[in-house]
């Protein structure tokens, strides 16, 4: 009985993997398994004068996959109401299997045609998703602590990856309460309105240009401010500085990096 | 591209087919399996530069996949319904059909999944028992025991079902 007992399992098994459909095969084949993700600066918080608590972060992929060399057609530089079902595909998309994702609270969806950029977040953890035609890519960060952004203030962070050759970038953050929108500006000059939704925003460009000034409009008005280049230098360059080193470690496994959290004021209206 | 990031590639194209049918029989979903290789892909991804020297890379990413398996084994569709609600739907159920040997493989999806695991490893890779045991980090007389133990509750359930069958006729 026992002979024939494993050939019967031996056969079952094969015939049950046979059903693996080819293209689940293929789409892992297609994935690339090397990070590329870079964040380009430390957060930012632009707005008036503010006091910002100390945020150690840590960037984490998860997954970026490949696809197609066209990849980002479709995009556009202000948001577009999402197609039916689109949210709910990105959603299934990003929650999928183990990522920084898990267990944290959708905060906003922002579409741009076909595509759908994410964020997930708590207190002290976030993550991006966002998802195409073709792929899906992951990333996450944690804070040594509760990030708290004044009203009418944003944290920017800008971060620039590639994905099969095709670059894109992103900047997302807290928005104090009161921001109604934001409007990045590129340094081609391209205007590229995020999404604000419950204390986040988010905007992305399929390029690696960077962003050079923001527009933040609050019940007050529509303030600019003014981003640096490349890394800022610690309070300089800015009419008015306060600077905190961010805590990092504090308990959050990974985080051993420091990071600075700059806040600028001095802004024009 | 370097050399080291084409060896890699190479391994991907090579080892996926299997690593991704093995998945599937061990945790019985489709998406849970691709999640399971592309996580194991992107552990061997970070640590290519040590186990592209090894002899048998496929066996250590086929270890880092069994491991996962049986570490998240339960709580991955449990994490999707406790995000969603409910569970998701398996994007690719329509591409799965029907097999002839429905009720053994019914009866290996309710096996613990160390039993479930061996037997996979056992007789659909044909593993040798020394290598089930090291993909599996345990003992060889643990291996051939959990297998004997999932065979024996095999063939328990199919002689419940024939016993079922004949009673029905």
């Amino acid at each position: 009985m026992t002979d024939q007992l494993e050939a019967e399992v031996r056969a079952a098994l094969h015939e049950r993997a046979a059903r693996v459909p080819t293209a689940s095969i293929a789409r892992l084949t297609q994935i690339d398994y090397h990070p590329r993700t870079r964040r380009l600066r430390p957060p930012l918080a632009i707005g008036l004068l503010t006091t910002a608590a100390g945020a150690g972060t840590v960037a984490v992929i998860v997954s970026l996959t490949a696809g197609a060399s066209n990849a980002f057609a479709g995009w556009t530089p202000t948001p577009t109401p999402p197609s039916p079902g689109q949210l709910a595909t990105a959603q299934a998309s990003c929650e999928g299997g183990r990522s920084p994702i898990a267990g944290l609270p959708l905060k906003l969806a922002d579409t741009r045609g076909p595509f759908t950029f994410s964020v997930y977040a708590s207190d002290t953890s976030s993550a991006t998703c966002i998802s195409g035609p073709s792929f899906t890519a992951v990333s996450g960060s944690t804070a040594s602590a509760p990030i708290d952004v004044p009203a009418g203030h944003v944290l920017l962070s800008t971060h620039a990856t590639s994905r099969g050759g095709a670059a894109y970038s992103y900047a997302d953050g807290r928005a104090g309460d009161g921001v109604s929108a934001v409007t990045l500006v590129l340094d081609d000059g391209t205007d590229v309105q995020a999404t604000v939704a419950n204390g986040w925003f988010v905007a992305w460009w399929p390029s690696t240009h960077s962003v050079t000034s923001a527009r933040i409009t609050t019940p007050a008005g529509v303030s600019s401010q003014t981003v640096p280049a490349g890394p800022p230098p610690p309070c300089g360059g800015a009419p008015t500085c306060t600077s905190s080193s961010g805590s990092t470690g504090g308990g959050q496994a990974g985080a051993g990096s420091g990071q600075t959290v700059q806040s600028f004021g001095g802004v024009s209206r | 591209m370097d050399r080291r990031r084409a060896d890699f590639d190479t391994f991907v194209a090579a080892s996926t087919d299997s690593l991704m049918r093995t998945a599937y029989l061990i945790v019985g979903d489709l998406q849970d399996a691709e999640d399971l290789v592309q996580e194991t892909l992107l552990k061997v991804a970070g640590r290519w530069h040590r186990v592209r020297g090894m002899e048998h890379p496929a066996a250590y990413a086929r270890r880092i996949l069994v491991n996962r398996a049986l570490d998240d084994a339960g709580r991955r569709s449990r994490r999707r319904r406790e995000l969603t609600g409910e569970a998701l739907p398996d994007r690719h159920e329509e591409t799965v059909g029907f097999d002839e040997h429905d009720e053994l493989l019914r009866a290996l999806a309710g096996l613990p999944p160390r039993q479930r695991t061996a037997i996979v490893l056992r007789y659909f890779l044909d593993l040798p028992e020394a290598e089930v045991a090291a993909a599996m980090k345990c003992s060889l007389g643990t291996v051939k025991s959990t297998a004997a133990r999932g065979l024996a509750r095999l063939e328990q359930a199919m002689r419940t079902t024939n016993d079922t069958r004949s009673i029905s006729t």
